[in-house]
């Protein structure tokens, strides 16, 4: 009797056992399940992402919030090879709202070292329109002078792009080359004091012809600290018709054999030194621009003049962050120190020379949450006669203390 | 004499350039066995701060992988080793 008793207990406790074993099993084999599920990558994927940046400019005459920048970003990529990326830019700036398309472009990796993309994409002239754009990277809350609205750099066109990284010994090499719609030269018929003038903001383009550019960039050091770039680009801004063939008087004056050369050496340099526990970030961007000469007409005095339309503007900024500090909160300050200068042509209507010195200190809540506060010198002075604002200045002729946070999402 | 600055800029660029390329086949070696972690370590910090692997997911890594290829003309070697070493650590 009590033999059997024990076998039916034994039986008993076996079995549920092995329920218990095959129920954990299942269990576990439900949560690898998920666990590789959730590890396997998606063939197609869509992403926003983007950065915004807000803050205070309070200069002796003036005191205001401004949302500089509100960027979402889409990202669609398809497969291994396909990238559809866009951004869309808001900014409220001087009590003017205005929304812009960054860029919109598609890119496909061909090979190895060969990316083809077209649609509107951001000009590799140079790098920082391209690369240190955005205000979560920008260490310093304003772009340099020269960049940015009437400034005398190509930041987004529409057009076509092969480009691409790849290895040469040692060395890497970066390269790019595009062909996109151009800029147009300001005649004077809409402002009269920014005649002889690129405006690289046209949606449509005003002739046949394209621009062309390339930027060439090399990192001769083997831990890729160091790039040197230099970029060219060329166009033919004028439309074929005369802006003034309705006028017996002025229609002789034609732009259409105008050309525009534009040129640009860039350096970038970003290490992490041990000695002084942190990193060492030094860029700068040289811009040259020569356009051909050409004759305007002065609407204020019916004149008609010309002058050597050369322009050019730079800028170097370093950055030292002690990132490898033991101490928690200064590891997150970064100081940083821009002087950038802009000079536009000699005796034509905007002729300034200017400079600015801004000092800032960042900090850094995570990788892209970040507080900037800095002080902003201008100089300037103005030639030519009835300019209101300097061109690229956005407005700003007196010092000015930056507060702003930017925070990429 | 302005006129010379840049081509001489160039040109002394080109000339350093060319040194480097000249002892760059002892070291080829090296570079290809690089890993992805100091690939991120050597190329995420240039134009920005460096994200850390446990900021975005496999998927999310494959996508910016691909963007910052673009953005940054990184070789594809490096573009995978970053992104292989960023899924693995998350
Ligand atoms: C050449 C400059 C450059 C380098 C090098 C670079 N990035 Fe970026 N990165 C950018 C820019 C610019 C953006 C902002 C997106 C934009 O405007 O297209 C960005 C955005 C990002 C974002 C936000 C999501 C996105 O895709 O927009 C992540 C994450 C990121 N980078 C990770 C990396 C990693 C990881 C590396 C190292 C492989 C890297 N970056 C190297 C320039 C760079």
């Amino acid at each position: 009797m009590n033999f059997n008793r024990f076998i039916l207990i034994w039986l008993l406790l076996g079995l549920s056992k092995s329920y218990a074993q095959d129920s954990i099993q299942s269990q576990l084999d439900a949560v690898k399940s998920e666990i590789t599920d959730l590890k396997k990558i998606e063939k197609s994927h869509f992403m926003i992402r983007g950065f915004t940046q807000f803050g205070l400019d309070a200069s002796s005459e003036d005191l205001s919030f401004n949302m500089t920048s509100f960027n979402p970003i889409i990202l669609w990529r398809h497969g291994d090879r396909f990238l559809f990326e866009s951004e869309l830019e808001m900014e409220y700036m001087s009590n003017i709202f205005s929304l812009n398309l960054g860029y919109a472009s598609a890119s496909y990796l061909v090979t190895k070292g060969l990316v083809i993309k077209g649609g509107k994409i951001l000009i590799p002239f140079g790098t920082f329109g391209e690369k240190f754009h955005p205000s979560w990277s920008n260490k310093l809350a304003s772009a340099p002078l020269g960049f940015g609205h009437d400034g005398m750099v190509p930041m987004a066109d529409v057009g076509v792009e092969v480009k691409g990284g790849v290895q040469v010994g040692s060395a890497k090499l970066s390269y790019a080359a595009y062909a996109v719609n151009g800029p147009r030269i300001k005649d004077g018929t809409e402002e009269p004091t920014e005649a002889g003038m690129l405006s690289f903001e046209n949606m449509n383009d005003n002739n046949r012809n394209k621009a062309f550019g390339a930027r060439l960039g090399i990192l001769p050091l083997q831990n890729s600290s160091l790039e040197l770039g230099g970029s060219v680009y060329y166009a033919l801004p004028g439309s074929f018709k005369s802006p003034f063939a309705g006028d017996p008087k002025l229609k002789d004056l034609n732009y259409n054999n105008v050309t525009a050369l534009l040129t640009a050496l860039d350096l970038c340099f970003v290490k992490i030194i041990q000695p002084l526990s942190g990193v060492l970030d030094i860029k700068g961007q040289y811009n040259v621009s020569k356009i051909s000469n050409a004759t305007y007409f002065n609407p204020s005095d019916t004149a008609r003049y010309t002058f050597q339309n050369n322009a050019s503007s730079y800028y170097i900024q370093v950055a030292f962050r002690p990132s490898l500090l033991d101490n928690k909160v200064l590891k997150n300050f970064e100081l940083v120190g821009r002087y950038s200068v802009y000079n536009t042509p000699k005796k034509s209507l905007w002729e300034s020379e200017q400079s600015q010195i801004q000092f800032g200190l960042d900090y850094w809540f995570t990788w892209r949450t970040v507080i900037k506060v800095s002080y902003q010198i201008n100089n300037g002075t103005m030639g030519g006669s009835g300019m209101s604002s300097m061109a690229g200045m956005a407005g700003m002729s007196a010092n000015v203390i930056l507060f702003h946070i930017a925070t990429g999402f | 004499m302005k006129k010379f600055i840049i081509p001489s800029i160039f040109v002394f660029t080109l000339f350093v350039c060319m040194l480097f390329f000249q002892n760059c086949t002892a070291s080829k070696e090296a570079i290809a066995n690089k890993s992805g972690a100091q690939l991120w370590g050597e190329n995420c910090l240039r134009c920005h701060n460096t994200p850390s692997p446990t900021d975005f997911n496999d998927t999310q890594w494959k996508t910016i992988g691909l963007h910052m290829q673009d953005r940054a003309n990184l070789t594809k070697d490096e573009a995978d080793k970053i992104v292989t070493f960023l899924q693995s650590a998350n």
